[in-house]
């Protein structure tokens, strides 16, 4: 297995939690979705620290803050910045799914992969951005 | 007259030598076919999925399905060997049957199915064709999202 990208698949889930709860003061509408992805994204930050401490790793903590691509002061830019961090998620999680041979480790990252998927296309949802599935999701064009 | 009309002793020998090495090569059966790629079955379903899709009205599914199908389609090739003298293009794109009658909940369950199918191959197949069929098996839970 590739700790590397392991260690990048951290720090997408540290962005992720980090995101998460910014968001939280911005919608409203949706606070059960927004609790939902932030306990997902909790659980697996603990999983990935716990995968890399198995390899003999010592996980990378997280920044002090992180940039969103926009800044965040309304719903609308709020989940926008969701679908961003669920995005690079799944980038981080298929990168470490093409360095491994583990099936465990695939099961999981695939796991990752699929639900920050299914949550980035419920945010694009609400946002009403088309196409609301990307096909690919992970893929650097996608 | 320089030339030999009647064969050498060494050409007569020679002859003989090769004779049973030449039955065996006019004998011997054609090498089998290769195995049918792993994808195969994957990319009949992205094939088959588009076509569902299209007939029920969800363009969004029909377009991703259909760019399941071409990336599928691409590795495939990339991996099939070329046999000489043969053309791949001459093979034409089978083109799959819609069902009777159909609705989005078989569309739903064709995309859960898709779903299931490559999430199974993404733990087994070389770590080169992981990312790929990952990410379609993802695609296809992301437009199961898209639906409900």
């Amino acid at each position: 297995m590739n700790v590397d990208a392991l260690q990048d698949a951290l720090a997408a889930e540290h962005a992720a939690v980090w995101t998460y709860g910014l968001v939280s003061a911005f919608i409203d509408q949706q606070a059960a979705a927004v609790a939902e992805g932030a306990n997902a994204h909790r659980a697996r930050r603990d999983t990935t620290e716990r995968q890399l401490r198995d390899a003999g790793a010592q996980p990378k903590p997280p920044a002090p803050a992180y940039l969103p691509p926009t800044p965040v002061n309304n719903a609308t830019t709020a989940i926008a910045a969701l679908i961003t961090v669920e995005n690079d998620a799944c980038a981080a999680w298929r990168g470490v799914l093409e360095r491994t041979d583990d099936t465990n480790l695939r099961k999981s990252a695939l796991d990752a992969l699929t639900n920050s998927a299914v949550r980035a296309t419920r945010w694009r949802k609400a946002a009403g951005t088309t196409p609301t599935a990307i096909p690919l999701p992970g893929t650097a064009v996608g | 007259m320089i030339g030999r009309t009647a064969p050498s002793r060494r050409a007569i020998l020679a002859a003989v030598a090769i004779a049973p090495l030449a039955a065996a090569a006019c004998t011997t059966t054609p090498p089998p076919a290769p195995a049918p790629d792993e994808l195969e079955e994957m990319l009949r379903a992205a094939r088959a999925d588009a076509a569902l899709a299209t007939a029920v009205g969800a363009q969004e599914t029909a377009a991703a399905r259909t760019e399941h199908a071409q990336r599928l389609k691409a590795e495939v090739d990339r991996a099939t060997p070329k046999v000489p003298g043969e053309t791949t293009s001459a093979q034409p794109e089978p083109t799959p049957t819609t069902p009777a009658n159909p609705t989005r909940e078989a569309l739903v369950t064709a995309l859960q199915t898709a779903q299931k199918q490559a999430a199974d191959l993404a733990i087994k197949v070389p770590t080169h064709r992981a990312g790929l069929v990952a990410s379609v098996s993802a695609g296809c839970a992301s437009l199961v999202e898209a639906l409900v």
